[in-house]
């Protein structure tokens, strides 16, 4: 970083505290196109993802969590998680998934290696409890399996199953949202109301501080004050996943916890405790619950939340203050949030070849 | 070494038996060959785990427990039922939900007398056994981590657990430890086995047709050879040839977890391309002479734990007999130990009773104990 360059960034700060109207961080625009993954892996990971062979006790899929039908997340506050234990996060949708620098509510996963991501559901306690030999002999057992992997490179393994759902999970990405259009100079894309959610998105509700950009998301971490789901600790299932899980980061006494750290059980670090990464707002009509824990049930309860200043965390984000929305002024904000959607990805879940016989000594 | 402690058990019975005005060649025929036929020493104990009342009880609870699986639905005794032996009564064993298992279930009856447990011998002690089978991916695949918090969310193992082993929180080493303490209670005792009470004096506790049996056993039929000592079993591994089992041919369940078995084990590339049954030993050693050998199991209780073999291919004992009449299995392995012994209709019978008569008169059956509930943890 230049010298020139800091001094711009405190410049811009100081712009930043004298003028109400905010406009940080990237503009809004369309996502750009992904590079597309072969039509072979993503054939083969469409029907990898929908199959529950790919858990241990093959009984939940990729889509147990992430439903095409629950804009691609699982509906609950709190997801589910492998079958004997309830998870203690919401259960983001895989909608532009692909576009995280970063992934998972605290941020663990470097967004760039999909298929790890993919591992790491597959093979991890709390999610699907699988070997990834045990899988790759299930695979081997269903004859259109080892047809679908051969065109996509060779023999069903675990690598190869990775690599095909992630190549699945980068087609599932939004197009076409009003505000896309609206972007492109169509008009009539957005509602009167909506525009003026749109000015109150970038400036009097200052929610372009964090959701910038294309995917409407800075991609960082921010500690909002979000109330604490009672049920993480109430529900015993719930208490033991997340104790589990928090000592599988290394954090010290996790027995204690009766909150959820966030970023902290990643980087241990004091200021990041009760830092979650920004999600994208793009479909977010479509993924209710909303907030790391789910707790609230719809865009007009976020939207108050945030016209209070958000909740009561010693390391909140200076970034959040009082709004003092009208009520005019939050349904227009909602109606913005609402154009974000676009086309709908519907994929059905496809038929799931099944398991063969085989000839013994031929493996 | 292995001789030399065969031989004093011999001696000290033969001094016994004629205290008691009997020669002991008279009674058993048994030859100072292999280690003698006696009544179980009592269980042996590891230093580092010893027994107690409230440990027993424990381990009790825990083996009936499924939270020790991974999806909460697999207990040790959903494999190890008493009501069936302390197996799981099916030839080859159920596995966990969405796998089945590849090898019989065996008795966790008098396992506490073994030095290597499983059919090839895999593991050394009970303690490490109980880990296996709760961890295994295709019996409990449970996580050691999510095991031991799900221990930490019941009160009552919290408390039970400090009392045992004097930790704040439950290990979940240390339910490894528990569960081991109860099975070394799972054992025969003499006074209720025809066979001990015989070795003890009492001559009318084996049939004229059993005590044929045994001298069949000892000679004509040559079990003795590998089943011997007080546990009838060398501990040692042996190729019998026994057949394949066809569920093997027939369920893609079976067939997953075999080759999963091959990979997971670590055989080359080769050897998993074409293998086509359960190597047993060869696993361990990846010797090719150990293809197919599996541990002597113990012939105690056997009346309660069909079906035989590590495929649990035979159902009856009538099987097993005929199964060794005709020299065992044709495998270019096969143990030589193994000839055609060309046993009379009656010989087989005497012979069978003396199997049956190695088993306690009643099975030994413990209720299902109630297990404590998770509470919130304030």
């Amino acid at each position: 970083m230049n010298r020139f360059f800091r001094l711009g960034g405190s410049l811009a700060a100081i712009a930043l505290a004298l003028t109400p109207c905010i406009a940080a961080g990237e503009p809004l625009a369309p996502l750009p196109a992904l590079e597309p993954p072969k039509r072979e892996q993503v054939e083969l990971g469409r029907l990898l993802f929908f199959d529950p062979r790919l858990s241990g006790d093959a009984a939940i899929s990729c889509a147990t969590c992430h439903d095409p039908k629950k804009g691609w997340g699982d509906g609950k506050a709190l997801s589910t998680g492998y079958p004997g234990s309830e998870y203690f996060r919401n259960s983001q949708t895989i909608l532009n998934a692909a576009y995280y620098k970063r992934n998972y509510w605290d941020g663990r996963m470097d967004g760039r290696d999909l298929p790890t991501l993919v591992r790491d559901h597959l093979t991890e306690a709390h999610f699907m409890q699988v070997d990834g030999r045990l899988f790759a002999e299930r695979l081997r057992q269903v004859p259109e399996y080892e047809e679908l992997f051969r065109k996509a490179g060779g023999e069903p393994s675990f690598g190869r199953t990775l690599t095909a759902v992630a190549a699945f999970v980068r087609t599932i990405t939004s197009r076409n949202a009003p505000l896309d259009r609206h972007l492109k100079g169509e008009s009539g894309a957005l509602s009167a109301s909506a525009q003026e959610g749109m000015r109150l998105f970038q400036g009097k509700a200052g929610c372009i501080q964090c959701h910038d950009g294309a995917l409407l998301s800075d991609q960082k971490f921010h500690a909002l004050g979000v109330p604490d789901n009672p049920k993480v600790f109430e529900d015993p299932l719930r208490h033991i996943t997340f104790r589990r899980f928090m000592k599988t980061l290394g954090v010290p006494n996790y027995d204690n916890y009766r909150q959820d750290p966030g970023l902290y059980g990643v980087t241990k670090e004091k200021g990041d405790w009760g830092k979650f990464r920004t999600p994208s707002l793009r479909e977010v009509s479509l993924t209710a619950p909303y907030m790391h824990n789910g707790v609230f049930a719809t865009i007009e309860d976020v939207v108050e939340f945030y016209n209070r200043g958000g909740g009561a965390h010693p390391g909140k984000s200076p970034l959040l203050r009082p709004l003092g929305l009208t009520d005019g002024e939050k349904r227009a904000l909602v109606d913005f949030l609402k154009s974000l959607s676009g086309d709908p990805v519907v994929v059905e879940p496809p038929p799931l070849p099944e398991y063969k016989l085989r000839a013994l000594g031929k493996n | 070494m292995q001789h030399a402690h065969g031989a004093i058990p011999i001696l000290l019975l033969a001094g016994l038996l004629l205290a008691g005005g009997l020669a002991a060649d008279s009674v058993t025929g048994q030859t100072q060959k292999f280690p003698a036929l006696a009544p179980l020493p009592p269980v042996p104990v590891p230093r580092d785990n010893p027994m107690s009342e409230a440990k027993v009880e424990l381990g009790k609870m825990l083996f009936f427990d499924p939270r020790l699986s991974g999806d909460a639905s697999t207990s040790c005794a959903s494999c190890h039922k008493p009501e069936t032996g302390w197996g799981d009564g099916g030839d080859v064993s159920r596995g966990y939900p969405g796998t089945q298992h590849w090898r019989n279930s065996q008795t966790v009856l008098n396992a506490a007398y073994y030095a290597k447990l499983f059919w090839a011998g895999e593991v050394t002690s009970l303690e490490s056994q109980a880990d296996a089978a709760a961890s295994g991916n295709v019996a409990g695949n449970g996580d050691g981590m999510m095991m031991e918090e799900r221990l930490r969310q019941v009160p009552d193992y919290v408390r039970r657990f400090k009392a045992v082993f004097g930790t704040e929180r439950p290990l979940i080493r240390d339910a490894w430890m528990a569960i081991a303490a109860f099975e070394r209670t799972l054992v025969s005792k003499p006074e209720n086995v025809p066979f001990d009470r015989f070795m003890k004096g009492d001559a009318k506790a084996l049939t004229e047709e059993a005590k044929r049996g045994l001298g069949l056993f000892l000679g004509k039929a040559g079990c003795v050879q590998c089943h011997s000592g007080p546990l009838l079993s060398d501990e040692s591994y042996h190729n019998l040839g026994v057949p394949k089992n066809p569920v093997f041919e027939e369920d893609p369940l079976r067939q997953i977890t075999l080759r999963y078995q091959h990979v997971i084990r670590g055989v080359p590339e080769k050897v998993y391309r074409s293998a086509d049954r359960d190597l047993g030993l060869y696993y361990t050693t990846k010797q090719e002479q150990d293809k197919g050998k599996f541990r002597t199991p113990s012939l105690r209780e056997l009346t309660y734990t069909a079906p035989y073999m590590h495929n649990g291919v035979f159902f009856t004992l009538e099987e097993v007999i005929e199964f060794y009449d005709k020299a065992g299995g044709d495998e270019p392995n096969k143990s030589p130990l193994l000839k055609p012994l060309k046993l009379t209709a009656e010989e087989k019978k005497d012979l069978l009773a003396f199997l049956l008569s190695l088993s306690s008169d009643k099975p030994l059956i413990v209720p299902q104990p109630a297990l404590p509930d998770y509470a919130v943890l304030k």
